[in-house]
């Protein structure tokens, strides 16, 4: 009984989904919503009581909010009839996930996921909207179309979404307690000191900072390290006031700093996924600035010739033409 | 950062991956329900949205740049993908003045 | 430009073979064959049919109305038969080779196989030139009788007909004169496609063509039976030429290699073959049924000629025989029961012709009991008796088929020899019954004893009563025999026409405006010779060629002594004697009967008691047949009353009429599961092979496609659907595998 909970869970969950997508009316699109927020209650307790077998629960109210916002934009978003709210609704759910990124301590993430994709890309698809709405229907402005107000097939769609639901969460409660433990305190000090050993400048002000009569350079172990590490933190050896192999200890703030962590391992561990990104982006524009671009179907010569410039077009079939623009 | 700088454990994981679970079949349920092309296109973006909260979770599990590394890559494709796509609607939108997925059957043919 | 090829072929190989050029290749010769170059002429023995065929190609292209095929196919047979007789005469005595053209040389230098050698070579030996004196004499005379015989279809089939007569005396003596297996089984071959051709001359009667297919058949399975012979012994002895096999066999050098079991087959092999071509049990039926041919056919390849082939390889192959003894008891007892049943159902036919096939088979009965009962002289001289004598008979039954409009009933005929015009006829028919009888000093009296005298000597299973079986078909062929006889020639003068309608004929068919036309001259000639021939035919065993006083049997023991057929010579004795002392006894040249003691029966010597025996017999069959067909026909038909009333009697008659059923026995047993299993095989074909797999997994495609149909719609969603549902599906599905394998593996 225990291990089918969470698949009707994931039952309960969409069939609310369905209830707010579905054509019923308001007071049904309510209590889907309070089913729906039911639902994700259930399943977060269980998270808790599931997998880790009731142990302490850790009420991070922020993850809490920045999820709750999350879903109920997405939510949100796939049931409003008017595009527009839906983008700006997936503005919302960008807004939370990059919350959440900043309580998964990826900063820099969290802020190019609000400038490309708040920033860029959904303004992209506001001025397409604004295009397509505004060229669709020009009498009745304020009409929603019937494809966006009736949901297609939402039966089909959520046993889709069930199947696949079941098949994370299966996943996820399976997986997890069979998973590695997380990186405990010398592994996260060994990959901060293997960074900030790439960083020398930042180092050398860094341990000045903490102690200025650290001589420069400190010593190098037989791996050729600077930095070491152990469970409290990573320090250097060196000459100090105090004599011969000190160690200096860098606190947290002395770095590296996410964005560093980041660039380091895009440039030194995935420079070819790199470069590919940049092609990849700039066939991209190739592409959309191929694809969008209007076919101009008459005046261009005329418009050439307005600006004084000579045809393009029919230059040699027609011989006045060519004669004219000779002369000209 | 502070936060949960010490205690980001299997509980909070499996929390950070349903919610990205969650997301993500919200966004599948939207593109496979929803009729309008743009709409669905940004089903999709939310999937991608998912997809980059999992991959950052499970890298801040293992303490592991890679993950925030490869959301970049999803960026990348994310806004490709927007940006031929939208090109493409535009394209379509110019040949018959509806945003209706089922109004371009005829492109299966 | 074929045509041109080959008798530009033919020149050159004459030339060569004349001494001009010798072949390229030599073939290995063995001691005592001498390579007779000098003999090159005897080639157009071989060469002229195939003229004359390329002749009645020529008439048939430019669409000859005249008699012109007919005398150019005898004229160039009868070259042939001089150049036979010539050959004969100039023959030194011992077997000779006479190379013609090169064909097949195959030598290994390595030694690791033995090589092939199959030359258009001649070996002449007393044997084959026995064979093919009477084969191009007895082809020149009937084609000569053909030539008025088929004359009702001048313009119509008549140049296809000589064209087939030249084909079949083409392979007929390429089969006879061959010095290898393998010209033998071209020949073999030949002989019978001819007679397919000639048996479904009349192409236009269904019956033809039904006994032309079964004719072909039937021989088909005992050309199997050879090629599977010769194979078997090249690959046991190395080579397939005669000469050579002669050393091999008799040095015993091929023991050195031999691996156990091929000679016991290859003599079943060559039986087969031989009952096949000469119509024994159980290949016998379609001999009757070859009686739709025109009837000199019938005389010349199916009374005189082709048929006995089988006994003229088994005669060339004696040493095979001779190697495995069990092979010759089948043969004798096969030869034996096949004669007494063809001559039990030759009892109560009614149709003369067919009588004649059935007495046909009865005869070549007689040969194999013969061949097996170690008389292979009385085997040969049967065969050139019999060629004489079932010829005539044949040729006479023609005669009256022709003059009558095809009545061949015995019943509606009587009284030939009163009719003016007739008499030859009769006479040389009565000639043909009283040889084919066995009376008293005609041919088959002599042959017919040299065979069943054998049989009581020879030690053998149950060879006594094989030798009384013999003597009590011999009584019955007697009796059938001159039933027809004194049906047909005697007695008052009856008759009515038959059915057949002649386009050149004047009369109709009625009886009352119905005349007979009697056979003219070339047709009466021809009677006239063989019937001849037929009485002569016992002069040979009275001529003692080669001053062998031991050897009795005159001139064709003589003309056996030096062929490969010398161990089944009279005159031997082979009481408790193997086989290798049969053939050395053979080679040390024919020791007298007297160092032995010799059988006897009842107190008398047992040639003696046999021409006793079977005269008496001969002649009783003879009285018995004029009590009851000449003298008292109402006797006969009050003892047909009397059988048909008696039903424990009854069925014998009857079952003689339906030919002891064989042909319904063969329909069920062979024809009719063949029937059922090639249309069970159909139906397995069609529905499970075609139906089933073929067409069904062919079909699954579709109706798969048909299921999902309908998410391939055009709507991007419906695809979407189909993946993500697929996609965790999948992937379900490995995490359920994962919970059993990790509960599996943990428990």
């Amino acid at each position: 009984m225990d291990g089918i909970l969470p698949y009707i869970e994931c039952f309960a969950a969409l069939v609310a989904l369905y209830l707010i997508l579905g054509r019923g009316g308001r007071m049904t699109k309510v209590l889907g919503i309070l089913g729906g927020f039911a639902a994700l209650a259930w399943m977060y307790v269980m998270a808790g009581t599931e997998i880790i077998g009731g142990e302490g629960v850790g009420r991070e109210v922020l993850f809490l909010i920045f999820g709750a916002i999350a879903i109920s934009a997405a939510v949100r978003m796939i049931t409003h009839s008017r595009p527009v709210y839906s983008a700006i609704n997936f503005v919302f759910v960008v807004l939370s996930s990059a919350g959440l990124f900043l309580l998964l301590e990826a900063e820099f993430m969290a802020f190019a996921l609000v400038i490309v994709y708040a920033g860029a890309v959904l303004i992209t698809y506001m001025f397409v909207l604004m295009l397509a709405q505004q060229a669709s229907s020009p009498d009745k402005i304020t009409e929603v179309p019937e494809y966006d107000r009736v949901a297609r097939e939402p039966a089909a769609a959520v046993t889709v979404g069930f199947i696949f639901l079941s098949t994370i969460f299966g996943a996820v409660y399976q997986g997890i307690p069979s998973m590695p433990p997380p990186a405990g305190e010398i592994e996260r000090n060994m990959v901060r000191a293997e960074v900030l050993q790439g960083l020398p400048k930042q180092l050398k002000s860094e341990v000045e900072k903490i102690d200025p009569s650290f001589q420069w350079p400190p010593d190098i172990d037989g791996n050729k390290n600077m930095v070491h590490a152990d469970a409290t933190g990573i320090f250097v050896l060196g000459t100090t006031e105090a004599g011969k192999h000190q160690p200096v200890r860098l606190p947290e703030s002395a770095g590296p700093r996410n964005t560093q962590f980041v660039g380091w391992d895009l440039v030194a561990r995935f420079p070819a996924s790199l470069e590919l990104a940049g092609v990849i982006l700039l066939l991209a524009m190739f592409g959309a600035v191929i694809l969008a671009r209007r076919q101009i179907e008459h005046g261009e010569d005329e418009l050439r010739e307005a600006v004084g410039l000579t045809r393009i077009h029919d230059w040699d079939d027609d011989p006045a033409v060519t004669e004219e623009g000779s002369s000209a | 950062m502070i936060l949960l700088a010490s205690a980001f454990g299997q509980l909070a994981l499996a929390h950070y991956l349903l919610l990205s679970g969650v997301l993500f079949v919200i966004g599948l349920v939207g593109f496979l329900s929803r009729r309008n092309l743009i709409v669905m296109f940004l089903c999709t973006e939310l999937m991608f949205q998912a997809a980059a909260i999992a991959f950052v979770a499970v890298g801040r599990y293992y303490y592991d740049f890679s993950g925030q590394v490869f959301v970049i890559f999803i960026l990348t494709v994310a806004a490709a993908e927007a940006a031929l796509a939208l090109a493409l609607v535009v394209l379509l939108f110019r040949r018959k003045p509806t945003l209706n997925a089922e109004d371009w059957r005829d492109l299966s043919e | 430009m074929i045509l041109s090829s080959i008798i530009q072929r033919i020149v050159l190989a004459t030339v060569e073979s004349g001494g001009l050029a010798q072949p390229e290749t030599e073939p290995v010769i063995s001691s005592d064959v001498v390579v007779a170059t000098h003999h090159w002429w005897a080639g157009f023995i071989l060469y002229l049919p195939l003229i004359s065929l390329i002749l009645c190609g020529l008439c048939a292209a430019m669409k000859v109305k005249s008699k012109l095929p007919a005398w150019i196919t005898t004229v160039c047979l009868l070259g042939s038969f001089v150049l036979s007789l010539l050959l004969y005469f100039d023959y030194g005595g011992s077997p000779e080779l006479i190379p013609l053209l090169s064909w097949i040389n195959l030598a290994d230098p390595g030694g690791n196989f033995s090589g092939l050698s199959a030359n258009f070579t001649f070996y002449i030996d007393s044997l084959s030139l026995l064979w093919i004196m009477f084969v191009t004499g007895l082809g020149t005379l009937i084609t000569f009788y053909a030539s008025e015989y088929m004359e009702s279809d001048l313009g119509k089939g008549y140049t296809r007909f000589f064209a087939g007569v030249s084909v079949f005396l083409f392979a007929m003596v390429a089969l006879v004169l061959a010095d290898n297996l393998l010209m033998l089984y071209l020949g073999w071959e030949g002989v019978g496609f001819a007679s397919y051709w000639l048996i479904g001359y009349y192409y236009q009667r269904p019956a033809a063509v039904a006994a032309a297919k079964k004719a072909f058949i039937m021989n088909r399975i005992g050309d199997l039976g050879l090629a599977l012979a010769i194979y078997l012994i090249w690959t046991t002895f190395g080579t397939i030429q005669y000469d050579e096999l002669m050393d091999v066999i008799q040095s015993g050098s091929w023991k050195e290699s031999y691996d156990g079991w091929t000679i016991d087959a290859i003599p079943w092999f060559l039986m087969l073959a031989a009952f096949g071509k000469s119509a024994q049990i159980p290949l016998y039926v379609w001999l009757p049924d070859a009686m739709e041919g025109p009837t000199p056919v019938s005389a010349l390849i199916h009374a005189a000629t082709m048929v006995t082939a089988g006994i003229y390889l088994v005669a060339r192959t004696y040493e095979f025989f001779l190697l495995s003894p069990e092979s010759l008891h089948v043969v004798a007892w096969v030869g034996g029961v096949t004669a007494l049943l063809a001559a039990t159902i030759g009892l109560a036919q009614h149709d003369i012709k067919r009588i004649m096939a059935y007495s046909t088979v009865s005869q070549l009965g007689y040969m194999f009991l013969g061949l097996g009962v170690l008389s292979t002289y009385g085997a040969a001289y049967h065969v050139f008796t019999h060629a004489f004598f079932k010829a005539v008979l044949f040729l006479t039954c023609g005669a009256i088929m022709h003059g009558f409009a095809g009545q061949l009933d015995l019943r509606k005929l009587s009284g030939l020899i009163r009719i003016p015009g007739w008499r030859i006829t009769s006479i040389a028919m009565l000639i043909g019954c009283l040889a084919l009888a066995g009376f008293p000093l005609t041919s088959g009296y002599f042959s017919k004893d040299a065979i069943l005298a054998e049989a009581f000597i020879t030690q053998g299973p149950g060879f006594e009563a094989l030798g009384w079986m013999a003597i009590f078909t011999a009584f019955l062929t007697a009796y059938y025999t001159f039933r027809v006889w004194f049906r047909v020639c005697a007695g008052k003068v009856e008759y009515e026409p038959g059915d057949e309608h002649h386009g050149d004929d004047d009369h109709g068919h009625h009886s009352e405006a119905f005349h007979p036309h009697a056979p003219r001259f070339a047709m009466n000639f021809v009677m006239a010779v063989i019937a001849i021939g037929a009485l002569a035919a016992s002069v040979p065993y009275f001529m003692d060629t080669k001053a062998d006083e031991a050897l009795a049997g005159g001139w064709v023991a003589d003309m056996v002594h030096d062929s490969t057929a010398q161990g089944g010579l009279p005159g031997l004795d082979r009481h408790g004697q193997s086989m290798g002392d049969i053939v050395e006894h053979g080679h040390a040249g024919h020791q007298g009967e007297g160092d032995h003691a010799h059988p006897t029966l009842f107190g008398m010597d047992v040639h003696t008691a046999m021409y006793v025996i079977s005269g008496v017999v001969g002649g009783l069959g003879l009285l018995l047949a004029a009590w009851l067909h000449l003298f008292r026909r109402q006797d006969a038909d009050r003892l047909k009353a009397f059988l048909q009333r008696h039903w424990w009697i009854a069925w014998l008659p009857r079952a003689m009429e339906h030919k002891w059923y064989v042909d319904e026995i063969y329909q069920g047993l062979i024809r009719a599961p063949l029937w059922i299993a090639s249309h069970l095989m159909y139906a397995f074909d069609r529905f499970l092979i075609d139906g089933l797999l073929v067409d069904g997994i062919a079909r699954i495609p579709r109706m798969v496609a048909r299921w999902f149909q309908p998410l391939h719609n055009g709507i991007v969603q419906s695809y979407a659907v189909t993946m993500a549902g697929g996609v965790a599906l999948i992937a379900l599905l490995m995490i359920l595998f994962l919970q059993f394998w990790k509960i599996g593996g943990g428990g």
